[in-house]
């Protein structure tokens, strides 16, 4: 049969960002593909030697558009322990739950992009409209959707009151009732079931081959969550499930996100509940003694990295970032062999990638 | 991961190394080989530990020499750091140990003119097909 080649991107209406995708086909069946990133390349690990480490924290904020928060939680969180910091509860609490809160804006963001691709516009426009509700927490606590300047280092900028408190618990609980209803259309629904099932299938070996983090790998079968493995800011203190799925395909990763999305709304209400009295930061100096930190935490997508080298001055020697979409983009190749064109989207879709990020 | 007996099992396999374990926040051993010992010291781990995931790689041009790190991680951090002379570096890959490396070596390839030799893709990967600038996490030669 002859083949035929078909580029995808980098500019292409299924792609949210710029990507180029090879595709070569023979005749419905994907045999080979190659893929070429780089198109949202802004060098910014090269910026970042040429600030300082408060001025660094607002350009780490802007590496993703949608998991902001985490990025300057991994960044301040190894400048503070560089310093020898020790962070107050209260704020490592408030830090923690913006981490959750934006997990499931993440989550629920990917879920719509997700229905949207197989062509179920219906829970697209859903999903979004109920991603406005924690949008709208977000926003009331920092003053920003997206971006949130919530960190700092040595603390976060921000408080709440117990007013605050019980308006957005009142708030989950409608969230929760309206993700029950997402998770019923994932188990349930035939449409959704037959787009989803047995593709983009990763195995358990495949994934480990290509060090493949976060929900993708633990739909895939491995147990593996930084939250609970390695606890960072105060998820030793709470209570959560890691949900892991075996069956590898977009369908295990839509039930694996959407189930996470439920437990990050309890480890929320707990954060909420226990929130400690007390100072909200404590001062940092700007000179960082010499030294070297390698920061991880759990981000929407996975294990993300930060390596931070001082010299002893007030600008990082280097600053190294390795976002949990990269191993995702590795193991792409594997996912796309032999599925049909028209599974195309939902593959791209399933592993949630975010080409900013991967970018730098 | 028991960091003890990684480090005793490296210590044994390559006993003239520097080694100079130390450990750095948050919860990382850091371990210092010669060039040519990084791969063996890769597999041996694989095979002994079933050590896999590999976080990152970090290049750092320090002015004197350029520095490799290999961030591992299983339970904790286990860094392996090599360095490279700055004058034409080379190295070989781990990508059919570890098909993941790939991307990482891709990128401090372009971004500090390493080599890795054996790397069947050395083609750029974050810089623009017609980048003709210096590599730019190199710091910048003496004038």
């Amino acid at each position: 049969m002859s083949r035929i080649t078909i580029p995808i991107g980098p500019q292409h209406p299924a792609l949210k960002e710029p990507l180029s995708l090879l595709l070569t086909a023979e005749g419905e069946r994907i045999v080979e593909s190659t893929l070429r990133i780089g198109y949202a390349h802004r060098g910014l690990e090269r910026i970042f030697q040429n600030r300082n480490y408060v001025q660094n924290i607002h350009i780490v904020e802007r590496v993703c558009g949608i998991c902001s928060h985490v990025h300057t939680t991994a960044y301040c969180q190894g400048v503070e322990a560089l310093l020898g910091l020790q962070v107050p509860p209260r704020a490592l609490y408030l830090r923690t739950l913006l981490c959750e809160l934006e997990r499931i804006h993440s989550h629920l963001l990917w879920l719509g992009v997700l229905a949207e691709h197989i062509g179920f516009t219906t829970v697209f426009m859903y999903t979004w409209r109920d991603r406005e509700i924690v949008l709208d927490i977000m926003e009331e606590l920092s003053g920003g959707r997206v971006a949130h300047a919530v960190n700092a280092i040595g603390g976060v900028r921000i408080d709440i009151d117990s007013e605050h408190i019980d308006s957005i618990l009142a708030r989950l609980d409608d969230l929760e009732r309206q993700i029950d209803t997402f998770l019923g259309v994932v188990l349930h629904e035939h449409t959704f079931q037959v787009r989803t099932h047995a593709i983009g299938r990763l195995t358990a070996e495949q994934a480990r081959r290509y060090c493949v983090v976060g929900p993708v790998a633990r739909a895939s079968g491995i147990d593996v969550d930084l939250r609970r493995d390695e606890p960072y800011a105060v998820y030793d203190q709470l209570d959560f499930r890691v949900i892991v799925a075996h069956e590898g395909d977009v369908w295990a990763r839509t039930m694996v996100r959407t189930m996470e999305s439920v437990e990050s709304l309890q480890m929320c209400r707990q954060l909420l509940r226990n929130l400690p009295d007390g100072p909200l930061a404590v001062r940092a100096p700007r000179h960082v003694p010499a030294g070297e930190v390698i920061s991880r935490c759990e981000a929407p997508r996975g294990e993300l990295v930060y390596y931070i080298r001082s010299d002893g001055s007030d600008r990082p020697a280097r600053v190294k970032v390795r976002t949990p979409t990269l191993p995702s983009l590795a193991a792409l190749a594997e996912q796309l062999q032999d599925i049909n064109t028209a599974d195309v989207p939902a593959v791209l879709a399933g592993v949630d990638l975010c080409i900013a990020c991967a970018d730098r | 991961m028991n960091i003890d007996l990684v480090l005793q099992v490296l210590h044994e396999r390559f006993p003239t190394d520097p080694l100079k374990p130390r450990t750095v926040p948050i919860d990382e051993t850091v371990v210092t080989l010669t060039p040519e010992n990084l791969r063996p010291a890769v597999q041996t781990l694989i095979e002994r530990f079933d050590l896999r995931h590999l976080s990152t790689i970090t290049g750092i041009d320090t002015g004197d020499e350029i520095e490799l790190l290999y961030h591992f991680w299983d339970g904790q951090g286990l860094t392996l750091r090599t360095s490279l002379p700055r004058e034409n570096p080379h190295t070989v890959t781990l990508i059919d140990l570890i098909p993941g490396a790939a991307f990482y070596e891709r990128e401090a390839s372009e971004m500090l003119h390493i080599v890795f030799d054996g790397h069947p893709t050395p083609d750029p990967f974050l810089l623009p097909d017609d980048w003709e600038g210096a590599p730019p996490l190199r710091k910048e030669e003496a004038p």
